[in-house]
């Protein structure tokens, strides 16, 4: 007899069928071919006519192949025998895997979802995080080459100034004797009203050398910087932000050359400078124009007034040790030469960018390693996901080992599985950092530079990428490596009732939830202390009510109103017209509120007390107030009274004194009728001032460190143009007479630009912004990190006690209480959870060391935020062991006896 | 069915009908369909194995019919067609529509039926 499936396989080459089909082809066919040679036979026909006849029906040329290639080819082939030896094609592998696949994660919807969600979260949260850091850390800044600029300051460490704003005569000395800059660049901040078209505005801006944009190497958008020739008194040139030229003059460059309106004198325009450009600053202080520092004789020549900022750049191959050391030389030098104000006196340069991110450095990174323990704690989950589904797919996998499979290729195979589930929630991720960034920006501390760049970018998207397919290598490991060392005999032996893949998959398994508890209690720790650092910030008494507490800028021209007087009757008109406000129940005169300047201290001689030698001239705080200002604020008088009207140029000048000063200058006293002045006791120049009250102490520029010694003066008793705001206490919700102050305001003065309007508790919650901003965070990475860890020993309990079914089942048919299997299985999740705890909690008190520098009033190593962490993952545990161990015990005997 | 020709176009647009209503009362195997398609037309219509088996497939594919391998005592395991849900429903309009033609065909070329 003929072979026949030789005949049907020689007709059926060039189809590349898959060699399943192909078998199955021939099988068909070929009995078909026999039916029809033995009904030949069994006519008499003789064997070799037979054969010729069964034959010619194949004759036609190829036509099987013809027909075949049009329905076999028409449609996908069937699943290939996954990790078959055949073909090595790495391309057409790669392709098979991924169709496979998709395949597989198509049949299991509920898994793939709750498998991409997971990673969703993970990765998304990285994204996120990353995007931030990116922006603020990564991302150089706008400058020609940034790396080479470092800030200048004076070391006065022994006054409690370890970074001090340097003085025009020191800043002068340093840029004539140091070598090793290219260029030294000093800048003031300075308010400007901007008046003249549209509504009067007050801007912010600087004073700056010349030469500040060389050194930094900007360019402008039109015109050009200063030139040297501008940096004297009395020139009156300005540069625009181009957020302010296209807001105000609509983008025209026609504004060069013209004049502009700043605060009373008229500027020309000489150039627009990029957006980009943001120097340091306190607060939400943003530049608006930039006009020369042009020092007037007298400040050039000051050594004791300290309110510059220096900017350098380091000369190609100068080291920062090098620069350094150069300055502490010169410092020393200054030191010598000027005893009286640099006596101690060193110098600090640190790097531009360090100074920018500032203390957000710290929090930033400790942030991205809480989203990567997140995101380990969700591969976790996943990897335990899998684990579980490979023990279902057990079969399939033994199957194929039997039919021939590869191992290596069977491990690629299950690996590009599981990359596919990480890019899909890598995608999903996206969206959700996307989401979340929109959030979070609002969040982000003002003074945090170029937090408005935080975007998803090219970056972003590289970062998301790799983390994922790594994520997925990671999570798909551990099956893929199961399936690697799958005993093949043993798996067909146990007639395919799952071995729960051994011993070692269970293994695994729980290695798995110990380290998500691990994990999770050193995030939870993190963010515990976080919590509670902001707890003790928010419960630090400012020194005053900040509730019901409107504040508003009111920055008076020097030119407009030169003298005390002046600015008198302007702000007692003001004040006249904005009490009978309805809500309104007082209001008063303000210089600097707290939390809003960062500046103004002086030394001060006391009446009686010799003067400390001149480097050891303690710092006072002092601020310029008009009357009912301490009622206002709500800052309790502790003796005698505040300023009134009656306190004027014309009467004995007053002082008003913080406790820590009266205790300093006059412990057990009464300061009542003490005086002192700012300079010295033989600076005749100045007046004595009387202390006529003693107030509570109040933080005034950092939330955080303890209240300074600290005085105040009346407004009207000052020569200098030191009030610039105004406080409105009210009945009702203070950003509600918003609109009605500034209205009584310009009907005092139509052109008074008035700024800065919000009230005293969102200033005071932009004090602690930058510790919300990581607390928030870090605790929401925590509780995401509590419910994955959570799902994730559910999960695993729930496999766990899925698996003991049937043992469940024999100890209930001999006698087992339920209550003994509840508490077998809660033992069991417990166990597991002890032993994360026993990793984590002494992994979190090495850890949670590096953010020391985050917390406030707790320590890292806080026993009750480490006991009471453990606690709750342990009742979080209990409670996700407690679901499948209550359904574990409602299981019928009988049932669970015959799922074997 | 004289031109070799006209033969396949006819047996292509009726070959469908043909093989869905062998399958509409019982599973039948590939040979057994090729016998009764040639013993019913009285030899007048024959499949060969080239022919037959790439209509049946593409009928599978379409989810008309399914095929089975099925073994029976004695026997070579063989592979059974059964006609699917979706196949009587082709079968059906199939029929509606090939009684159509016919009628039609007779209309012009005053061919009657009995």
């Amino acid at each position: 007899m003929p072979d026949w499936k030789a005949e049907v396989k020689a007709r059926l080459a060039g189809l590349s069928l898959s060699p399943a089909r192909e078998l199955e082809i021939i099988e068909e066919l070929s009995q078909h071919l026999e039916d029809e040679y033995e009904q030949a036979l069994s006519r008499g026909v003789s064997e070799a006519e037979a054969e010729r006849a069964v034959l010619a029906d194949l004759k036609v040329p190829n036509l099987l192949g013809r027909e075949l290639k049009r329905v076999e080819r028409a449609v996908p082939q069937n699943p290939v025998p996954m990790g078959t030896r055949a073909r090595s094609n790495m391309i057409g592998d790669l392709g098979q895997d991924v169709r496979y696949g998709l395949r597989m994660l198509a049949k299991n919807p509920a898994f793939t979802a709750i498998a991409v969600l997971a990673l969703a979260l993970g990765i998304g949260a990285n994204s996120a995080i990353f995007s931030v850091v990116n922006a603020i850390l990564l991302r150089p800044l706008p400058y020609k080459n940034p790396e080479q600029l470092v800030m200048v300051w004076e070391n006065q460490t022994h006054l409690g100034f370890p970074k001090n704003t340097p003085s025009p005569a020191n800043f002068l000395d340093w840029r004539q004797q140091t070598t090793v800059f290219q260029g030294m660049a000093a800048f003031a901040e300075r308010s400007f009203n901007l008046t003249g078209a549209g509504e009067p505005e007050r801007l912010d801006g600087r004073r700056v050398s010349a030469n500040l944009f060389d050194v930094l190497g900007v360019r402008p958008i039109i015109g050009r910087t200063f030139v040297p020739q501008e940096d004297q008194p009395g020139t009156k040139v300005v540069l625009l932000n181009e957020s302010l030229w296209k807001r105000r003059f609509g983008g025209d460059p026609g504004v060069i050359g013209r004049a502009v309106t700043l605060n009373n004198e008229a500027y020309t325009v000489v150039g627009v400078l990029p957006s980009s450009v943001r120097l340091p600053a306190f607060g939400k202080w943003r530049d608006q124009v930039w006009v020369p520092i042009a020092f007037p004789a007298e400040e050039a020549a000051s050594r004791g007034d300290h309110f510059l900022e220096v900017i350098t750049r380091l000369k190609p191959n100068v080291t920062l040790a090098q620069a350094r050391a150069e300055m502490e030389t010169i410092a020393a030098r200054l030191a010598q030469q000027y005893p009286q104000y640099n006596s101690r006196v060193g110098a600090v340069v640190n790097p531009l960018h360090e100074e920018i991110v500032g203390d957000m450095k710290t929090a930033l990174w400790i942030l991205l390693g809480a989203v990567a323990f997140v995101l380990l704690i969700a591969c976790a989950n996943v990897a335990n996901l899998l684990l579980a589904r490979a023990a279902v797919r057990e079969k399939e996998i033994a199957l194929r080992l039997a039919l021939g499979a590869d191992r290596a290729r069977l491990t690629k195979q299950l690996l590009v599985e599981s990359v596919m589930l990480s890019l899909l929630g890598g995608m999903v991720g996206l969206g959700l950092a996307y989401a979340g960034l929109r959030v979070l920006t609002r969040f982000i501390p003002p003074d945090l530079a170029h937090a408005d760049t935080i975007a998803i970018d090219g970056k972003v998207l590289v970062f998301t990428l790799l983390v994922a397919l790594v994520t997925g290598v990671i999570f798909g490991l551990a099956p893929a490596s199961q399936a690697s060392h799958f005993n093949l005999s043993e798996t067909l032996k146990e007639g395919g009732r799952d071995s729960g893949a051994g011993v070692r998959g269970k293994r695994l398994r729980s290695a798995l939830v110990i380290a998500e508890v691990a994990v999770s209690v050193v995030l939870l720790i993190g963010a515990g202390l976080l919590i509670n650092s902001f707890m003790h910030l928010r419960n630090l008494d400012p020194g005053f009510r900040a509730d019901h507490l409107l504040a508003l800028s009111v920055n008076l021209s020097e030119v407009k109103y030169p003298d005390t007087a002046r600015r008198t009757a302007f702000f007692d008109e003001v004040v006249r017209r904005v009490q009978p406000l309805p809500g309104v129940q007082s209001v008063a005169v303000a210089g600097n509120l707290p939390f809003t300047y960062n500046g103004d201290s002086m030394g001060i001689a006391v009446e009686g007390i010799p003067d400390p030698p001149p480097d050891q001239w303690p710092d006072v705080i002092y601020r310029a107030i008009g009357p009912g200002y301490f009622n206002t604020m709500g800052i309790p008088l502790v003796r005698g009274r505040e300023f009134n009207d009656g306190d004027t140029l014309d009467t004995t000048r007053g002082v008003v004194i913080g406790e820590k000063t009266a205790k300093h200058y006059w412990p057990n006293q009464d300061p009542i009728g003490k005086r002192l002045k700012p300079g010295g006791t033989n600076d005749n120049e100045t007046p004595w001032r009387t202390v006529i009250g003693v107030v509570k102490d109040v933080r005034q520029n950092d939330f955080i460190a303890e209240p300074k010694m600290q005085m105040y003066f009346s407004y009207k008793q000052v020569g200098q143009l030191v009030a610039n705001a105004l406080i409105v206490r009210t009945s009702v919700d203070p950003l509600s007479l918003a609109t009605p102050v500034r209205n009584a305001i310009w009907s005092v003065d139509k052109d008074q630009p008035v700024a800065n309007i919000d009230s005293m508790e969102n200033i005071v919650a932009g004090a602690v912004a930058r510790q919300r901003f990581s607390m928030l965070l870090l605790a929401i990475f925590a509780g995401l990190a509590l419910v994955l860890a959570a799902v994730g020993i559910y999960g695993v309990m729930s496999y766990t006690v899925a698996q003991q079914t049937r043992e469940i089942g024999i100890r209930i048919a001999l006698g087992a209480k339920r209550r003994d299997v509840l508490r077998m299985t809660v033992k069991q999740a417990l166990k597991l959870v002890g032993l994360g705890l026993l990793i984590g909690l002494p992994s979190a008190f090495i850890l949670t060391r590096v953010m020391s520098s985050l917390l406030f009033g707790v320590s890292a190593t806080d026993p009750i935020t480490f006991v009471s962490i453990s606690l709750v993952l342990t009742g979080v545990a209990m409670l996700a062991s407690y679901i499948p161990a209550l359904r574990a015990t409602r299981v019928d005997p009988m049932v669970a006896l015959r799922t074997q | 069915m004289a031109s070799p020709g006209l033969d396949r176009e006819l047996k292509k647009g009726s070959a469908e009908l043909l093989i869905l209503s062998l399958v509409e009362d019982r599973p039948r195997h590939g040979y057994d369909i090729g016998q009764l398609i040639e013993l019913r037309s009285r030899g007048a219509l024959r499949f060969n194995v080239a022919s037959l088996y790439p209509l049946l497939y593409r009928l599978e594919k379409r989810g008309w019919i399914r095929g089975r391998w099925v073994e029976k005592a004695g026997q070579r395991r063989r592979r059974y067609y059964r006609l699917t849900p979706a196949g009587k429903k082709v079968l059906a309009s199939q029929r509606d529509g090939w009684l159509e033609f016919v009628e039609a065909i007779g209309r012009i070329t005053g061919i009657q039926y009995a």
